[in-house]
């Protein structure tokens, strides 16, 4: 998903930080098989894209933020400057974050689903959480 | 010969259906419409009455969508009675159709209260796309309107008539706004947010009478000083279109709310009939139970289920959670769940400095509601908006979290993930299999 803005606030990607910004995990659309965002618009804005990504059709989206509260991953967003919903489209097919990572932390390739991301912050806060419980 | 469905109602819940019924099985079933209005969104309508989107946009199918599905379109009739012994619906002008099986999704229309003067000129519903054109007529600017009502509906054309350069007061019969969609406290915020943004509010008024004075309508009240208006807007609830049932063997609940009684495929005490959407009291996502809830999310994956299930699939369905979303003047507003539970274990936090507020309910470990406030553009409101309803949804447990999370409401990211509630969503589907991309009508993608 690519404005031509340089706008981390807007960013489709959000990485979150762990200990103490020590270890950081990039969070984004997993372009799930439900498609929540997709069944949930009144009007039929977010189709699936030739990269297999759900996509949002700016013409057609009204900007009623239904699909920010249908998806269950919180990665649908709103873009108070175009009043559209706006999110992940996979760049098309070529996405921009793989291209732009310089550690090679994120990569784009066809794999088996995995919840990367859930092992990473359960191994990264639980040092933290046992402290704010004792 | 081929199975005859026949779609009663042609909203959300019936396009839905149709749209499901067609990707299950290829155009080999015959597809009856009754509708009494062509297809559109509702959801949408406010925009149109804000004039960001021209009325060709609220349409959720034209004639050139419906022969591409295959479906024989009757519009502008409405269902009359059902007799399901003999699988036959007579309609408004007589007109006799039968079906193998049917969906009862006639919805919902405006209700007013039984008040004198409120059928005179200058007072509208605001719900049917007509109702939505007589509104449009009579708001100009400069036009001074008085909106009955301080709900959801009332909220989500709040904008659009702020932006049509009338003023605005909202009169409710509650002690607070949005009675049926957040707390006291996130009601008080949205309130003085309102009030600042130049919306006068009047609560806990009960109006008595409507009546024409110098071209102008005058609303009366129980206590305190009567109103002046150009245009009155009744937003005062919503009443599901279920009279002409009466006399039919579909068993409907005589509860508050009552709707027609579905089991988990969404039919009726007569199987060969299903109900969906404002119509159906299915079940409640998080406790079973059965309820009418009346909003989109919940007409459109009930029509999808009714869709694969008459498409001979063997589809159950695991519930409905109510959600709402609508933003005031920049301000959002949202709510899941079983926001208001005396028996949940509850954290709260409030900024008022930011107008922000967050609610999180929680039963053991298991969030049950939440309630949201903040500035639209203020990434902490929206930021994990979603992942609320992922958490409520898959009903991960939360135990470990709970002491971060009273804490710091606001900061449930690290929460959604570390509980691995991604993982536990990928695999979710309503249909039990991928979604479609929406089959979008022509007319409506050209603008």
């Amino acid at each position: 998903m690519q404005t031509g803005l340089f706008q981390p606030s807007k960013s489709v990607i959000r990485v979150s930080p762990f200990e103490g910004y020590t270890s950081y995990a990039p969070y984004t659309c997993t372009q799930c098989a439900e498609g929540w965002c997709m069944t949930a618009c009144p009007v039929g804005a977010i189709h699936i894209n030739a990269a297999g990504a759900k996509d949002v059709i700016d013409d057609k989206c009204v900007g009623c933020k239904l699909c920010t509260i249908a998806c269950p991953y919180g990665t649908m967003f709103y873009d108070g400057d175009t009043r559209k919903a706006y999110k992940c489209n996979l760049c098309g097919g070529a996405p921009a974050c793989a291209d732009a990572c310089p550690t090679q932390a994120i990569t784009y390739e066809d794999v088996a689903t995995a919840d990367w991301v859930g092992d990473f912050a359960a191994e990264r806060t639980a040092i933290v959480l046992a402290r704010e419980v004792a | 010969m081929p199975t005859r469905h026949l779609i009663i109602g042609g909203g959300t819940a019936g396009l839905n259906c149709i749209r499901t019924i067609r990707e299950e099985e290829n155009g080999g079933s015959e597809i009856t419409l009754v509708s009494g209005e062509r297809p559109y969104s509702r959801m949408v309508l406010p925009y149109y009455l804000g004039q960001s989107i021209a009325e060709s946009h609220v349409y959720t199918a034209t004639p050139a969508s419906l022969a591409a599905w295959k479906v024989k379109a009757m519009l502008g009739r409405r269902a009359s009675a059902l007799d399901t012994r003999n699988q036959t619906l007579t309609l408004d002008d007589g007109a006799k159709v039968e079906y193998d099986d049917c969906l009862i999704a006639t919805g919902s229309r405006a209700a007013k209260p039984p008040l004198r003067g409120a059928d005179g000129p200058g007072i509208h519903c605001f719900w049917t796309l007509e109702e939505a054109r007589a509104v449009i007529a009579g708001v100009q600017p400069g036009s001074r309107v008085v909106m009955v009502g301080a709900g959801f509906i009332a909220f989500t054309i709040l904008n659009a008539i702020l932006s049509r350069g009338a003023t605005l007061t909202i009169v409710e019969v509650a002690p607070r706004i949005l009675p049926r969609m957040v707390d006291a406290a996130c009601a008080d915020l949205v309130a003085r947010w309102l009030v600042k943004n130049g919306v006068a509010l009047r609560t806990a008024a009960t109006l008595t009478k409507i009546e024409e004075w110098r071209g102008r309508r005058k609303l009366s009240f129980k206590k305190g000083d009567p109103l002046l208006a150009d245009v009155v807007i009744m937003a005062t609830g919503i009443r599901s279109n279920l009279e002409w049932l009466d006399g039919s063997e579909i068993e409907r609940s005589t509860e508050p709310g009552g709707g027609v009684l579905v089991d988990d495929h969404l039919r009726s005490t007569v199987k060969n009939v299903y109900a969906a959407g404002d119509v159906a009291r299915g079940p409640n996502l998080l406790t079973g139970a059965r309820e009418v809830h009346a909003i989109e999310p919940t007409a459109q994956e009930h029509g999808r289920v009714v869709g694969a299930n008459m498409a001979g699939r063997d589809v159950a369905y695991r519930g409905s959670l109510v959600m709402n979303i609508v933003e005031v003047c920049h301000l959002d507003v949202a709510s899941f769940g079983q926001w208001e539970d005396a028996d949940a274990e509850v954290y709260t936090a409030l900024r008022p400095e930011r107008s922000q507020y967050r609610k999180l309910l929680f039963h053991g470990g298991r969030l049950t509601g939440a309630v949201i406030c903040g500035a639209a553009g203020d990434i902490w409101t929206t930021n994990d908006v979603g992942m609320l309803k992922g958490l409520v949804y898959t009903g991960v447990d939360l135990s470990a979290w709970k002491a971060h999370l009273k804490k710091s409401p606001f900061d449930v990211k690290p929460a959604f993930m570390a509980t691995r509630t991604t993982g536990r969503l990928l695999p979710q589907t309503i249909l039990g299999r991928p979604s479609n991309s929406p089959e979008l009508p022509q007319s409506v993608m050209v603008r």
